[in-house]
């Protein structure tokens, strides 16, 4: 009895299998897939490399509170606040982040930056292609994690790199 | 004394509470741990009962009560937290919110806000309020002081520490009731002492600091209690560092935990006067005189030089080195300096730039124990005879102490002055006296009647002299402060006449941070560490070995030998005596020079080499201020490739070959044998260095350790001797000045010159501060300020 029970378990199982060897594949062809993506496809909840995102104004959202580094539980979120000024205006409050460096040899993307934002400067994009041959090429600059700036302001060099290719004027990247 | 009065006993929640009648209802609270939450509640400040923030259910009274306002009865019962007490303070909290911004994110008392805390801990999640906020700009009111009206709490503690505490009265109130806003005292700006107590005090970001806003946040920062580097009153000062490009900036500086002797008092210099650290011109490479010019070199470079330049005109022509130390340096380095000049230089030729007559005041206290005055004691004495100075200009603590002395104690301040300083206004008694006249003063206390006619006025008439004296007489531990006008011979009869009061104590004030330090350290020609003459070294002889013992040259006197050409080196230790003393600056043109500064003074413009230091915020050690308080130095700051005198004063030592053991006796001593010396358990060693780091304290393993020679200043120095672990762990330990030799009263008077620095001055550092500068600079484009009565 016990030997025809055993018989019975394993063709119900080996069925599971046989049936699966003929549905169609659902992994994802990255990345020899189609598109920007190269045929990786996201939830849209992912949590990918950062972005600090702009207003309306392409004024920075950013106000270097430091809640985001506070909130940090790898530490690894390095800003400078400065003053805005009337000439030198960067974000629409008192302060701006002068320097904001996100280390991603630390995060582990758990999303309490983007939690513990205020002015919903600093979210999650979905940029996933960070690995590096060298650990200093991961820390971030704020240069490298700004959204695109609008058009009339002229295009971020690592981001816009096409455009500033095709003529646009380019923003220049302090310190690069 | 009479018995001390009955103390009252109620109950605060159900627990029993005992305290002195008079006492508040709030603080009594605190004694049993309760908190009242308060805003405009401020310990030592007039009651204003003005955020009724502090509301609390009294058994028998129909309505809410204010526990700031309300003292203490017999068999009160009090309850602080019931449901009616906590909608209250909702309520409360809510009205606040009601026009108040949502800065927090940018608001630079975010993290550190009163209201933050309050809304978090006793606030409603929403508001019911669905107006419009009234927005209001911003203003600037001086370089240092903006307001953010907005974000005002109306708590009137500004206004109040203004006033009461600094006897300014610049800030105030305008309007009434809800429109009620706070107001400088000229209109759209302030002029005042620039002090900064009331951002400090503001329990909101509504009076921010321009020296430190938007830069950080409070929680990026590390808190570094040390001591103030500018006047000779050794506030401690609590520094804000950060991170920056060039290793380690200060950005802020307070004393909100009320540690140390000033609680949480500042003055401009101590609260915005550390950014001299990055000042542009700051020295970061030695400079080696070459082909006439000053040009960078290297470390290794300079120190090669210098040891074969001092060894050569050491072993050639004897005694013909001269050193000038600072009054900015640490006890430890002034000690090795002295030492270094005896031992290595093998010279007496060392002085510094004196301010006060400190030998003559050892002198005339010889044998004497407990009669010198700690900056504690005079905010408690009785009463305080002050003669000369002007301390609300020089040193700001010390009038600190005693206004709120006299506001809060009703201390009597009889105040002798030949200008009408402002202290006048807390005096029971001031004498105008003519300029210069101090000397008769001290001979009139003691007893010379004649020396009456060299003061009367029309202020102060024979009779009322007398009766000055008759009072002073009668008075019980009266604290007698006198500045340097009081020098040489006047010093001793001064003294004579204090030491007949019984517990009369004493305060000789010294201009800078560490005057009082570099004359204890014996930077004398004639005198050693502790007033010790030179003549009679006794167990210096014994403790560091031969040391010369004719007395050397003081300060003026090493221009004029160098003139002549005796003087062939000279070696300055963070001192301006070209710019400050008034040498000639070609004097030297023949002699090797070698100054160590942050900056290229105008001495050091005229040296051969130019080491760059790092300053007293960068650096640890210990300070003794003009009471003779001794505290603990904490390195806060720190610029790269600066080095602190103590290690410069070793290697230069080393490159001439001496033995630096014998400078520096390191790796021995209570605090070295934490383990190292037992070899086998290395780890115990290590485990203590760790702590000892941590604890911002280095082990005594290394020759450029300037805690190694602490205990060799606390055995040879009288007075020094106090408890270590205290003295460590940051706590103020008065040195008991008590000359074992008879220190020397003979000393010229001329040596003496005061520094003379007023609130927004200080030496030769202050020209490099951009926060006193742009005071200054605001104060030439203002009308002169006249002096506001108080109300
Ligand atoms: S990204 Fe957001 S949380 Fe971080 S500093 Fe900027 S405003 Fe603050
Ligand atoms: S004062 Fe306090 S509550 Fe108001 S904005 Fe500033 S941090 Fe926030
Ligand atoms: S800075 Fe000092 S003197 Fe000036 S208004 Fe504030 S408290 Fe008064
Ligand atoms: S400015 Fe600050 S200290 Fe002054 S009343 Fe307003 S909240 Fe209080
Ligand atoms: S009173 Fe003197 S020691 Fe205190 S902060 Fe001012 S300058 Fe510094
Ligand atoms: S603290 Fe009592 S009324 Fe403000």
């Amino acid at each position: 009895m016990a030997v025809l029970k055993n018989i019975a378990a394993i063709a119900k199982g080996m069925s599971i299998t046989f049936k699966e060897m003929f549905q169609p594949t659902i992994v994802e062809n990255y990345p020899d897939g189609p598109g920007p993506l190269r045929g990786a496809k996201f939830q849209e909840r992912y949590r990918g490399a950062h972005v600090l995102q702009r207003d309306e104004n392409g004024l920075e959202k950013c106000v270097a509170c430091f809640l985001c580094a506070a909130a940090c539980p790898s530490n690894c979120i390095y800003i400078e606040a400065a003053e805005n000024t009337a000439e030198h205006r960067v974000s629409a409050a008192e302060r701006y982040a002068k320097v904001y460096n996100i280390d991603y040899n630390r995060c582990i993307f758990c999303g309490y930056c983007v939690e513990a934002c205020p002015t919903d400067a600093i979210t999650h994009g979905h940029g996933f292609e960070i690995a590096s041959f060298n650990a200093s090429n991961l820390i971030y600059r704020k240069e490298q994690l700004l959204s695109a700036a609008p058009a009339h302001l002229g295009a971020n060099e690592v981001f816009n790199s096409a455009d500033v290719a095709g003529g646009a004027p380019a923003l220049p990247v302090p310190g690069s | 004394m009479a018995d001390a009065p009955k103390e009252i006993s109620l109950t605060v929640d159900g627990k029993k509470v005992t305290s002195p009648p008079g006492t508040l209802l709030i603080e009594a609270c605190k004694t049993v741990g309760i908190e009242v939450p308060s805003f405009c509640y401020y310990p030592n400040f007039s009651l204003q009962g003005a955020c009724r923030m502090c509301l609390v259910k009294i058994e028998k009274m129909p309505k809410l009560q204010t526990a700031c306002t309300t003292v203490i009865s017999e068999a009160m019962t009090v309850t602080t937290n019931n449901e009616e007490v906590r909608q209250a303070r909702k309520a409360m909290l809510e009205m606040l919110l009601g026009n108040h911004p949502l800065d927090c994110p940018v608001c630079d008392a975010g993290g550190e806000c009163e209201l933050q805390d309050m809304t978090f801990s006793y606030g409603a999640a929403e508001s019911k309020f669905m107006e419009a906020k009234n927005h209001k700009d911003e203003q600037q009111w001086s370089p240092v002081v903006y307001f953010d009206r907005p974000r005002c709490i109306l708590c009137y503690r500004c206004v109040r520490v203004c006033g009461e505490g600094m006897d300014v009265w610049a800030l105030g109130v305008q309007n009434r009731g809800v429109v009620s806003v706070i107001a400088p005292n000229k209109e759209d700006h302030l002029e005042c002492e620039e002090c900064g107590m009331c951002i400090d005090i503001c329990p909101v970001g509504a009076l921010t600091s321009g020296a430190y806003r938007y830069k950080t946040r409070p929680w990026e920062m590390k808190h570094v209690g040390t001591i103030c580097t500018h006047c000779g009153d050794g506030c401690k000062t609590t520094l804000g560092v950060r991170r920056a490009e060039s290793g380690l900036q200060i950005v802020r500086g307070d004393n909100r935990d009320k540690s140390g002797i000033n609680g949480d008092f500042l003055c401009i210099k101590g609260r915005y006067a550390f950014d001299f650290a990055d000042n542009p011109e700051r020295l970061k490479q030695p400079l080696v005189r070459k082909d006439g010019r000053l040009l960078p070199a290297t470390w290794e470079e300079a120190f090669e030089l210098i040891g074969k330049r001092f060894s050569e005109i050491r072993d050639k022509d004897g005694q013909s080195i001269g050193v000038v130390g600072s009054t900015r340096t640490t006890n430890e380095e002034n000690y090795l300096l002295s030492k270094f000049a005896r031992l290595v230089l093998k010279t007496n030729n060392i002085d510094h730039h004196r301010t006060a007559d400190f030998p003559a005041f050892a002198a005339a206290l010889a044998g004497k124990t407990d009669r010198t005055a700690s900056m504690r004691d005079v905010f408690n004495a009785p009463a305080i005879l002050l003669i000369g100075n002007n301390p609300t200009d020089q040193h700001p603590l010390l009038a600190w102490q005693i206004r709120n002395n006299v506001r809060l104690h009703r201390a009597r301040l009889y105040a002798i002055n030949c200008q009408p300083i402002k202290l006048r206004r807390q005096a029971t008694n001031f004498m105008e006296i003519p300029s210069g006249a101090e000397g008769k003063v001290a001979a009139f206390l003691a007893g010379d009647d004649t020396a009456a006619d060299a003061l009367t006025s029309a202020t102060a008439s024979r009779d009322g002299w007398r009766q000055l004296r008759e009072k002073l007489r009668t008075e019980q531990n009266l604290v007698i402060i006198f500045g340097s006008e009081i020098r040489g011979n006047d010093l001793p009869t001064l003294v004579k006449f204090g030491l007949a009061i019984p517990g009369a104590k004493f305060v000789c004030l010294g201009d800078y941070a560490n005057s009082r330090g570099a004359a204890d350290m014996g930077l004398y020609p004639d005198l050693l560490p502790g007033y010790h003459r030179v003549a009679d070294a006794g167990k210096f002889h014994e403790e560091w070995g031969k040391i010369p013992s004719a007395p050397g040259i003081a300060l003026p006197a090493m221009a004029d030998a160098a003139k002549t050409g005796k003087l062939k080196g000279l070696y300055v230790v963070g001192a301006n005596p070209v710019a400050r003393l008034g040498f000639d600056p070609f004097a030297f043109s023949k002699s090797f020079v070698v100054v160590q500064d942050m900056f290229l003074t105008e001495t050091a413009s005229i040296a051969d080499v130019v080491l760059p230091v790092a300053n007293a915020y960068e650096k640890s050690g210990t300070f003794t201020n003009t009471c003779g308080d001794l505290q603990l130095l904490k390195k806060a700051g720190e610029v790269s490739d600066t080095k602190p005198d103590f290690e410069i004063i070793v290697r230069i030592a080393d490159a001439m070959g001496f033995d630096v053991r014998k400078l520096v006796p390191f790796g021995t001593g209570t605090r070295a044998d934490m383990g190292q010396s037992r070899g086998a358990q290395s780890g115990e060693a290590d485990r203590h260095a760790v702590w000892l780091e941590a604890h911002g304290l280095e082990p005594k393993m290394s020759p450029f350790d300037p805690m190694a020679i602490l205990d060799e200043i606390q055995r040879l120095v009288p007075g020094y001797d106090v408890s270590q672990i205290n003295l460590l762990s940051g706590n103020d330990q008065h040195t008991n000045l008590m000359s074992q030799s008879a220190g020397s009263a003979a000393h010229d008077g001329s040596l003496i010159a005061p520094a003379n620095d007023d609130l927004f001055t200080s030496g030769t550092l202050g020209r490099y501060s951009r926060a006193l500068n742009s005071v200054i600079e605001n104060r030439h484009l203002q009308p002169a300020e006249t002096e506001v009565a108080a109300d």
